[in-house]
């Protein structure tokens, strides 16, 4: 019924449609609200997110309440804590923050809790352990950190809302987090598909993954999750009843981030060593790849309705980040729009008739 | 387990879905809870609709909130046992939070009030001699049976005799000689002192001080001497200083700082008399105060345009064809860092450039011996960061020796070159020694942090071996990396001596030892952005530096600040008792700080003069946003985000006031 509805909605009546996004650049410490009409991306807004001027903060992790009200921005350094601000999409204007840990990255909202779970990177420094850290975006206090892996990355929710998954680059690790407990529930080493429990160890002289996994991303109905080996050039398929991994696709160099169709047939994954995206048909297993404007290839949302993926772009140095707008139907780049410097962490807002 | 758990949550939410429109509230029996420490309960929460019928929830948890940004861990909550525990006592907020009924999240806020403990104890601490006619200097310590003070609550205050007073808000003055039993009670305990007052033995104070005429910012030093009615000088009395003051200038009001030990300090020109009391003996000296009368020009010798980027930080250094030159860094733009010629500082040329994969250099140093050079990285694309380190024996012609990332790579924000060691800090957390004899391949040879959850460094700066880094709330660290003073040396960094402030926005240190006083201070400077970042507008800035006296280096005191109201303050740099301070929208301010430093030294008039560093062609035109200064060879160059690198000179002659006014003159009043 819901895809008659949308059918009916998206090509019967064939209304042109914007599209709005919230997209974070990294080095100017900026958000830029972003429009497209299915034809052209435009820049509506450039909105200032950083503390201190002299310092870059770094505008890394987005994510927009499932009420579309509210949008939420990590700031990946501090004093020395990273912080999480709650942002009007009225106004574009601030509500409130939180600190958080080191390096706030990824996050997303659970449709089951209401709360929202945000990996602490911790990209730098030793390597140690991190958190998943747990906020309750009312009051937006962090009512507790969940210890994971080493540099922990792409915190996605399972469709029901009950699981988080994320990935820990440096141990190799796949996290599933119980969104009610908060507490893990499972960890699978992807490095040499075997299951190892990292809770209460040691991580002194622990090897440094080869997988080095980056994302990881639910599939909308089917029980698999999708986690792009950023080292090892690969995507990752885990049935999440067995736990264990049923695939290995390999890719371009370094896939970074992935997003999947709602109806569950296509994987857009970022290449980020190349500078392109990756479309991947699940069903075929084939792929194609479109080129991406400038190098770095970095995150990558797909719209509701399926027609198209969002992609960012870093750029080196002083070029401009970009985002990228991909028709994931005829694999090619139809639009493109500058923003601030190293765009990186993008999330869909609405869909507008 | 997990596909039982996937079906549950299914049927729950199948089951519920008619609840979507209902509205919904969360009860719970925490309402009106009152716990005493280390108590637990297991609180039953569940939700009602407006038929008052009862729903429950299929999950719930709790959290002990404090205001909007962090829990708070008064109350803990263990999710195993589902209870929550008392931990510390007052009143608390509890979020409940229902899950699992419909799409709606559900939660409300309770107060748990959580009772103190019966108290333990009170100390009362008294002066060890009291007169007649003085208040008493008492302070009271309550330790309840947890180990928890409190504070802020009102004692019952009695006395056994009618020699002490007691107010209404506990203040306790001797009104007459003799012994009193003091008792402080609360909640049932009290404790007891037995005071002695005795009669004040003086007959006459003389106050006596090493000037009597001064000029603002001038520390006086004032010392009383009580003598009883034989005319033998009586020692140890615990004398209370007070000023009053009469300013020359009508408009505005007499005000200085005076300390306990009699230093005084004015800040207005104008006539001013300081007393010494005790009980209700004092006595009085006057004093005259003049203006400082130390203005002098600041002029702009010249400036170098950076109109396309924002500039970051500098260093000016003589070549090894002694001729002079700068370096400068560029902030959020594309990794440049350009070479100036500034040997004629009238005529400063662009002589070079170098583009590394970033998007801040932040922090550039320059050798003593002029020959190499180190660029800091911020925003590499490949994320290493790091540094690179340049020849610079030809600085029209820059060459890239070597590339070094390890430990490096959140960024280094700020670094220092001391005797072929480079300082580097990495991941905002410590900073790293290198040794960098073979520029070519620098080795690390050592490291220091401040050991503590939450380090957090800023800047490093090495000056007579000692490191001294800044590091926010932990203030700033003296460290002997080979000075000798406490073993160090670059492979083996030892900390020696600490100072801390409450803001915790310590972001920039320098050392100096006074030429005039031999005091040993160190001057801390913050960096605030109170109204956050602005792209399009020049930013607004706040904090000040901190004159800290480090001459017991295990107990360094505050003891003056330079604060110019409306902006804040950034890098600086001392020169012959001279601060040259840039403070961001304010400009480069030139200080006075020779003498004795007590105080605010802004409103004493101390300022020499300043200049405004922005530029009609800046990045963002005609706003002033300066970053540092370095005195060099006489002229105070600067660098300034929007204009760029620019060189100032101090004169020797007075501010010109010959155009004071004349915009004023020349715009005409409205109709």
């Amino acid at each position: 019924m819901k895809r008659l509805i949308l059918f009916f909605a998206f090509t019967t009546f064939g209304f042109s449609q914007n599209y709005y996004l919230y997209v974070a650049a990294e080095s100017d410490d900026t958000v830029s609200l972003i429009k497209f009409d299915g034809k052209s991306a435009t820049e509506l807004e450039r909105i200032p997110v950083g503390i201190k001027f002299a310092e870059t903060e770094g505008p890394h992790g987005l994510t927009v309440d499932p009420s579309g009200d509210y949008w939420y921005l990590s700031l990946a350094h501090g004093n020395p804590y990273g912080t999480l601000t709650k942002f009007s999409t009225k106004t574009n204007t601030e509500i409130a923050t939180t600190e958080l840990g080191y390096f706030p990255a990824t996050m997303e909202i659970s449709s089951l809790t209401g709360l929202l779970y945000c990996v602490n990177f911790k990209l730098y420094g030793t390597m140690t352990p991190s958190s998943v850290s747990v906020v309750d975006p009312q009051t937006m206090t962090e009512i507790t950190k969940i210890p994971t892996g080493v540099m922990p990355h792409g915190s996605r929710i399972s469709p029901d809302g009950r699981f988080q998954y994320s990935v820990a680059m440096m141990s190799g690790e796949l996290y599933e987090v119980d969104t009610v407990s908060l507490e893990v529930n499972r960890v699978l080493q992807l490095d040499n598909n075997h299951h190892m429990n990292h809770q209460g160890m040691d991580h002194q002289g622990m090897h440094h993954s080869t997988t080095q996994p980056t994302w990881v991303i639910p599939h909308p109905s089917d029980s698999k999750v999708y986690i792009a080996g950023n080292s090892s050039n690969e995507i990752i398929e885990v049935d999440t009843d067995s736990w264990q991994i049923i695939n290995r696709f390999k890719t371009g160099k370094g896939p970074y981030n992935i997003d999947i169709t709602s109806d569950g047939k296509k994987l857009v994954t970022t290449l980020k060593g190349e500078g392109k995206t990756e479309i991947k048909n699940l069903k075929t297993g084939k792929t194609k790849i479109v080129d991406n404007t400038t190098k770095v290839s970095h995150g990558v949302v797909i719209s509701p309705d399926n027609k198209y993926a969002f992609v960012t772009v870093e750029g080196i140095g002083g070029e401009p980040g970009v985002l990228d707008v991909i028709d994931i139907g005829k694999a090619k780049l139809v639009s493109s729009v500058n923003i601030g410097k190293q765009a990186g962490g993008i999330a869909f807002w609405k869909l507008e008739q | 387990m997990r596909t039982i758990l996937t079906l549950s949550t299914l049927l729950l939410s199948f089951f519920l879905t008619n609840l979507h429109s209902q509205d919904l509230f969360v009860k719970s029996d925490l309402q009106g809870l009152k716990l005493k420490i280390g108590e637990t309960f297991e609180p039953e929460t569940y939700a009602e609709n407006l038929k008052g019928e009862r729903l429950s929830c299929p999950y719930t948890f709790y959290y002990n909130k404090q205001g909007v940004f962090s829990r708070a861990k008064a109350i803990s909550y263990d999710r195993n046992k589902g209870e929550i525990k008392a931990n510390a006592p007052g009143k608390h907020e509890v979020v409940a939070v229902c899950l699992g009924l419909g799409d709606q999240r559900l939660s409300r806020t309770f107060d748990v009030e959580v009772g103190y403990a019966m108290v333990k104890e009170i100390t009362i601490t008294v002066p060890k001699d009291n007169y007649v006619s003085t208040y008493l200097d008492l302070s009271f310590n309550v330790v309840d049976e947890q180990g928890f003070e409190r504070d802020g609550q009102k004692l019952n205050l009695t006395s056994s005799s009618e020699i002490l007073s007691i107010d209404n808000t506990n203040n306790v003055k001797a009104v007459a000689s003799g012994t009193a039993k003091l008792t402080a009670e609360l909640d049932g305990v009290s404790a007891t002192v037995e005071i002695k007052v005795s009669e004040n033995p003086l007959s006459k104070i003389e106050i006596t001080s090493n000037q009597e005429v001064a000029r603002t910012g001038d520390v006086i030093r004032y010392t009383a001497t009580g003598f009883d009615s034989s005319g033998n000088e009586i020692k140890n009395l615990p004398f209370e200083y007070t000023f009053y003051g009469k300013s020359f200038d009508v408009s505005e009001s007499a005000a200085g700082t005076i300390l306990n030990d009699g230093r005084f300090v004015a800040e207005e020109p104008g006539n001013y008399s300081i007393s010494a009391t005790l009980g209700d003996i004092t006595s009085s000296k006057p004093l005259r105060v003049v203006a400082r009368d130390i203005k002098r020009e600041v002029y702009r010798v010249g400036n170098t345009v950076v109109p396309d980027k924002r500039t970051s930080d500098f260093w000016i250094f003589e070549g090894v064809d002694g001729r002079d030159y700068g370096v400068t860094g560029t902030h959020s733009a594309d990794g440049t860092a350009f070479f100036w010629d500034v040997t004629d500082p009238t005529n400063m040329k662009k002589i070079d450039s170098i583009k590394v994969d970033a998007r801040t250099v932040n922090d550039v140093k320059v050798s003593q011996d002029g020959t190499i050079a180190i660029i800091s990285r911020e925003g590499a694309s490949d994320r290493k960061n790091g540094i690179f380190i340049l020849d610079v024996t030809n600085p029209y012609d820059v060459q890239v020796l070597s590339e070094y990332t390890k430990n490096l790579n959140g960024g280094v924000h700020n670094l220092f070159i001391d005797n072929n060691h480079a300082y580097v800090l990495g991941t905002g957390e410590r900073y790293y020694i290198l040794n960098i004899e073979d520029p070519t391949n620098p080795v690390e040879v050592g490291m220091f942090e401040v050991g503590k959850e939450g380090q957090n460094i800023h800047d490093v700066w090495i000056e007579d071996g000692i490191a001294y880094s800044s590091n926010w709330r932990d203030g700033v660290y003296l460290v002997d990396v080979g000075n000798g003073i406490a073993g160090g040396s670059p492979s083996n960094p030892v900390p020696f001596s600490n100072y801390t402030y409450a803001s915790g926005a310590n972001h920039a240190a320098f050392p100096f030892k006074s030429k005039s006083t031999g005091t040993f201070y160190v001057i801390l400077c913050d960096e605030i952005f109170p109204e956050g970042v602005n792209l399009t507008e020049p930013e607004i800035t706040a904090g000040f530096c901190h004159f800290v006296d480090f001459t017991d280096l295990d107990n360094p005191v505050e003891v003056a600040k330079f604060e110019v109201p409306g902006t804040g303050s950034h890098n600086l740099w001392v020169d012959e008792d001279v601060l040259y301070v840039a403070m961001y929208g304010g400009g480069v301010r030139v200080v006075d700080i020779s003498g004795e430093l007590v105080g605010d030294l802004f409103r004493q008039d101390r300022e020499i003069g300043y200049t405004m560093t922005g530029s009609p062609n800046g990045f963002i035109k005609n706003a002033t946003m300066s970053w540092g200064a370095q005195v060099y060879k006489g002229y105070v160059f600067y660098s300034d985000m929007y204009s760029g690198l620019g060189v100032a000179k101090v004169s020797e002659d007075k501010p010109d006031t010959s155009n004071e006014n004349q915009y004023i003159e020349r715009t005409g009043i409205p109709d």
